[in-house]
C-alpha cells in the first residue's frame, strides 16, 4: 500500500512542480486563468491571503497536516520536490557508501531562530524576512531568475529558427541583485539537497519547522515496531530528512516530510503510520514509551508558543493595519494596482515575481531602493520600456498572496496608483516651438489633452490630476530628453475620477467635402 | 543533333521571352497612362468591404497595383488596443478585403503588421485585424522589437535623415498603406503619411525633432506605397488618436483612395474638416510633403472620382 501512496506522491509533486513552472513561464500573454490557483494552494501565500481568499486553503494545508504531518514539504512545496529530484540525481553519481543517509540530530536553535526572525516581523506587517526564506517564494524567484531566463534564451534561438511563427521576446528588466539572490539560492539549496538531502528543509526553511511543530499533533504518524524492526537501517539509509533514530527506534516527526521512502523500503513492514490521537491519550499509562520526555515535551511548549505567535500574527491581520518596521523612505517607487497601498504591499508581497513574469508589458521589476531595506526584491513599476496597459489587470490576477489583490478591468481603470507631474520648461512644445502630443496620444483617460497655445498653431499639453492613473504612458513616450511628464507614486492608491463623457453632436454629411 | 536542337530550343526561348515579356510592359505602361484613369477615388455611403470593391474597380482594380507573384506588404494602423467600434485602428474588414484582392491579384504573400503603442499582442487581437488578415490569407509579422527594423536613408529629409524601417517593407515588392481617419493630439490628423510611424522603430525621435516635420520627411522614402487607402468608415472625431469611448467615434462610411499620398490625405482632411473644423495649415505634414513634390494637395488638377452607394 505505501509503494502505491509513495507513487502517489511523487506524481503529484511533479504535476505541481511542473505547474508552477509553466506558471511563471506562460504568464504573459494574459493568460492566467489555469496556472495561478497551483500558486495559491502554496503554505505562504495561503497564510498571507487568509483574508483574501485563501482561508479555505489554508485550512485544508493545516488539517492535512494535523491528520499526517508535513507532506505539503513532499507533495506541495515546489522547491522540496527540487531538492528530491536534486538528492536522487545526485545519488547516481556518488559511491555505494555516500549515497547512504544517516541520523543526524535535529538543530532546534537554528530552526526556531530563524522561524522567529520570519515570524515576527510579520506579526508587525512586514513581510520582508519571509520574502527570502519562503520556499514557494524563492522557487519563483527562481523561475523567474533561472529557469524563465533560459526558456526565453531558448526561444529566442528558436524564434531565429522560424522567424515567421516564432516571435522574439524582447528580454526583461534585468536587476543584478535579483538575478543574483535567486542564483545564489539556488546553488545553496541544490548543493545543501545534493549532500544531505531535505537538510535545508529541517534547518533554514521556516514553513518546514512551522509545519514541523504542527506536525507533533497529527494523527496520524511514522513509528517503528520495535518488536519486527531488526534494525537492517535501510530506512535510515534511505531517510532524506534523516530524522530516524534507530537507536532509539524513533522518528522525529517534526522533520519526517513524508515521503514514504522508510515505509517502502521496510521489508520487515515495521514501519507504518500509526493514529496517535487516541493512543498519546493512552501513553502515559504505557510504562516503557519515552525514558526521556523532555525533548517531547519542550517541543509540545515550542509548538504551542509558536502557534501563539500564529495566532496572533492572524489576530493583528484581521484587526487591520500596523505600521511597518522599518521608517518609510524618502522617495518611493509607484507598487502595481491592487496593491492598495505600499503598506500592505509590504506586510503581504513575498517577492515571488510571479506579477513580475506575468506583466505582459514587461514594466513590473524587483525593487532594489524604491520601498526602503522591507521591500527589497518586492514588485515596483518602471516607464523605462513601457507603460501599464488600461486593459490589462494581469498582475493582480496571479497574485498568490493578497499582496495584490484582484481588480476587475472597470476597477483597474479608475485605480490610481500616481498622479503625473507636467514640467513645462522640459516639453518639446515649450522648448522647441514644434508638435509633439506623444502624451496625449497615449494618454487613457485623456487626462492629458492638448490645448491651443501660442500663435504658431501650437497646442500643449494640459493635465487633470484627478482623473489620471498614473499608467506612465505619457512619460514612457515623452521625447524630451529630461522626461516632462513624470508619474508621482501614490503611498495610498485612490480612485481617479471617471473620465467624462462627452458626446458630440450629430453632423449629418452627405458630401465629400471638395 | 544535340547541338543544333539546343540552339533551336535557345533561339526559340529567348524570342518566347521577349514576347513574353513585352506584351506585359507595354500593358502594364498603358494602363498607368491611358486616359480617363483616376488619380483619386473617394467613396461613401457603404459597408467598408463595398466600398472597397467599387472603388479599387475605379483605379483599374488590384492587378493595376500588385503584379503576379510580388511580394506585399498591407500596413494598417494596429496601435491601440481597442475594439473595431472605437475606431482606433483600421477597420479588419476593410484589411481582409485587401489581403484577399492582393491575393487573387496574384500576390505571392501579403504580410500584415502595424508597430503599435499599446501591448502588441493586446493591438493585434483585440484589433480584430490578426484575425481577419489571417483569415483572409494573410500572414502577420512581428514588430515589437528593434530587431525587426532595418536602417535606411533618407536623403530628402530635412530632420530625419535616417530611419529603422521595419524588415517586411524592406523585403516587399509592393506595399499599400491603410490609416484609418482620425484626429491626432499632436500631429492634428492622422492619415496616411502618419501611418508611417508604424513602420519605423523610434517614434520618439519624430516627436522630439519637430513632428509634422519628420512626418514629410518619412514619406520621401524611396519605397513608397503602391497606394493609400484612407479608411473612414468610422473616424475618430475627438480624443484621438487612442480615444475614450464610442462617443469619439462618428460612422462616416467613407473612404479614399489613390496612388497620391498628399492628395489622399488632403481629401480625406477635407471630408473630416465637414464633422470638426480642421484646417490645412495645422496639419502641416501635408504642406511639408507637399514641398517635397511626392504629391499634390490641389486635387481640381487630378481626376477624382467620387462614388456615393
Amino acid at each position: 500500500m505505501y509503494k502505491f501512496l509513495k507513487k502517489g506522491r511523487v506524481a503529484v509533486s511533479i504535476i505541481i512542480t511542473v505547474a508552477v513552472t509553466l506558471a511563471f513561464l506562460f504568464f504573459s500573454n494574459r493568460e492566467t486563468d489555469l496556472f495561478n490557483g497551483f500558486l495559491k494552494i502554496q503554505f505562504v501565500p495561503a497564510l498571507l491571503g487568509i483574508f483574501t481568499g485563501s482561508a479555505l486553503i489554508l485550512g485544508l494545508l493545516t488539517i492535512l497536516t494535523l491528520l499526517f504531518g508535513r507532506v505539503y514539504c513532499s507533495t506541495i512545496c515546489p522547491l522540496g520536490t527540487l531538492q528530491d529530484a536534486t538528492s536522487r540525481t545526485a545519488s547516481l553519481f556518488k559511491s555505494k557508501k555516500s549515497r547512504r543517509f544517516k541520523y543526524s540530530s535535529p538543530k532546534n536553535l537554528m530552526r526556531y531562530l530563524i522561524l522567529g526572525a520570519a515570524g515576527i516581523p510579520l506579526i508587525f506587517g512586514s513581510s520582508a524576512v519571509i520574502a527570502f526564506l519562503d520556499p514557494y517564494s524563492n522557487y519563483g524567484k527562481i523561475s523567474s531568475e533561472i529557469t524563465g531566463r533560459a526558456e526565453q534564451f531558448v526561444h529566442n534561438l528558436l524564434s531565429s529558427a522560424f522567424p515567421d511563427t516564432i516571435f522574439f521576446r524582447s528580454y526583461s528588466v534585468f536587476i543584478a541583485g535579483s538575478f543574483i539572490f535567486a542564483l545564489a539560492f539556488l546553488i545553496l539549496v541544490l548543493a545543501m539537497s545534493a549532500v544531505r538531502g531535505r537538510l535545508y528543509c529541517n534547518t533554514i526553511c521556516p514553513v518546514g519547522t512551522l509545519l514541523g511543530l504542527v506536525s507533533k499533533f497529527a494523527a496520524f504518524k511514522p513509528e517503528i515496531n520495535r518488536e519486527s524492526c531488526n534494525k537492517c537501517t535501510l530506512c535510515v539509509t534511505n531517510c532524506k530528512a534523516e530524522c530516524i533514530d534507530l537507536s532509539k527506534g524513533t522518528i522525529d516527526e517534526s522533520r519526517c516530510v513524508g515521503c514514504l521512502n522508510c515505509m517502502t523500503v521496510c521489508k520487515k513492514g515495521a514501519v507504518t503510520y500509526k493514529y496517535s490521537w487516541k493512543k498519546s491519550s493512552k501513553a502515559s499509562e504505557q510504562p516503557v514509551v519515552n525514558p526521556q520526555p523532555s525533548p517531547a515535551s519542550s517541543g509540545r511548549r515550542d509548538a504551542l508558543i509558536t502557534m501563539g505567535l500564529v495566532g496572533t500574527f492572524l489576530a493583528v491581520k484581521a484587526v487591520g493595519k500596523v505600521a511597518p518596521l522599518a521608517a518609510k523612505p524618502k522617495k518611493t517607487g509607484i507598487a502595481p494596482p491592487g496593491a492598495v497601498s505600499i503598506d500592505n504591499l509590504k506586510s503581504n508581497c513575498t517577492a515571488c515575481q510571479a506579477c513580475v513574469t506575468a506583466c505582459p508589458n514587461g514594466i513590473i521589476k524587483p525593487a532594489t531602493g524604491e520601498y526602503g531595506a522591507d521591500g527589497l526584491l518586492m514588485p515596483v513599476l518602471s516607464f523605462d520600456r513601457h507603460f501599464c496597459g488600461y486593459d490589462c489587470n494581469v498582475c493582480t490576477q496571479v497574485c498568490p498572496n493578497g499582496a495584490l489583490i484582484p481588480l476587475d478591468i472597470e476597477e483597474k481603470r479608475l485605480t490610481q496608483i500616481g498622479k503625473v507631474r507636467f514640467n513645462l520648461k522640459k516639453c518639446i512644445v515649450f522648448t522647441d516651438k514644434t508638435d509633439c502630443g506623444a502624451c496625449d496620444e497615449h494618454c487613457p483617460t485623456k487626462a492629458i489633452t492638448m490645448i491651443p497655445w501660442g500663435d504658431e498653431g501650437l497646442f500643449i499639453p494640459k493635465v487633470n490630476r484627478n482623473i489620471c492613473i498614473g499608467c506612465g504612458g505619457c512619460e514612457y513616450v515623452c521625447p524630451a530628453a529630461e522626461k516632462a511628464m513624470i508619474v508621482e507614486p501614490n503611498e495610498v492608491h485612490a480612485v481617479a475620477e471617471k473620465p467624462k463623457e462627452e458626446k458630440q453632436e450629430k453632423i449629418k454629411v452627405d458630401e465629400f467635402g471638395f | 543533333m544535340e547541338r543544333r536542337n539546343f540552339l533551336k530550343a535557345a533561339l526559340l526561348g529567348s524570342i518566347a521571352g521577349a514576347v513574353h515579356l513585352k506584351p506585359e510592359n507595354v500593358f502594364a505602361r498603358e494602363s498607368k497612362e491611358a486616359p480617363g484613369q483616376n488619380d483619386l477615388v473617394a467613396v461613401m455611403g457603404g459597408e467598408p468591404e463595398v466600398m472597397y470593391k467599387k472603388g479599387i474597380a475605379a483605379l483599374g482594380g488590384m492587378k493595376a497595383f500588385v503584379k503576379k507573384g510580388q511580394k506585399v506588404v498591407v500596413k494598417p494602423n494596429i496601435g491601440w488596443d481597442k475594439k473595431p467600434e472605437f475606431a482606433a485602428n483600421t477597420n479588419p474588414q476593410l484589411v481582409a478585403a485587401i489581403v484577399k484582392d492582393c491575393l487573387a491579384a496574384g500576390a505571392s504573400q501579403v504580410v500584415v503588421f502595424d508597430h503599435t503603442c499599446d501591448e502588441w499582442q493586446a493591438c493585434y487581437k483585440n484589433s480584430g485585424i490578426e484575425d481577419a488578415a489571417k483569415a483572409a490569407g494573410a500572414k502577420i509579422a512581428f514588430a515589437h522589437d528593434e530587431k525587426y527594423y532595418k536602417e535606411v536613408d533618407l536623403p530628402m529629409g530635412l530632420r530625419l535623415k535616417k530611419a529603422k524601417i521595419h524588415e517586411s517593407i524592406i523585403e516587399a515588392d509592393v506595399w499599400i498603406n491603410v490609416p484609418v481617419l482620425k484626429n491626432h493630439g499632436g500631429a492634428k490628423m492622422t492619415m496616411s503619411m502618419k501611418n508611417y510611424m508604424g513602420i519605423v522603430w523610434d517614434r520618439g525621435f519624430w516627436h522630439a525633432n519637430d513632428l509634422q516635420q519628420c512626418i514629410a520627411d518619412c514619406a520621401t522614402y524611396s519605397k513608397k506605397p503602391v497606394l493609400n487607402i484612407v479608411d473612414a468608415y468610422r473616424i475618430m472625431t475627438q480624443n484621438g488618436p487612442k480615444g475614450k469611448t464610442t462617443n469619439d467615434v462618428v460612422l462616416a462610411k467613407a473612404m479614399f483612395m489613390s496612388k497620391d499620398i498628399v492628395a489622399a490625405d488632403t481629401a480625406a482632411l477635407k471630408f473630416f474638416n465637414q464633422f470638426r473644423e480642421m484646417k490645412m495649415e495645422d496639419v502641416s505634414h501635408i504642406g511639408k510633403a507637399a514641398k517635397f513634390n511626392i504629391g499634390t494637395t490641389d486635387l481640381d488638377s487630378l481626376k477624382v472620382e467620387r462614388i456615393k452607394i
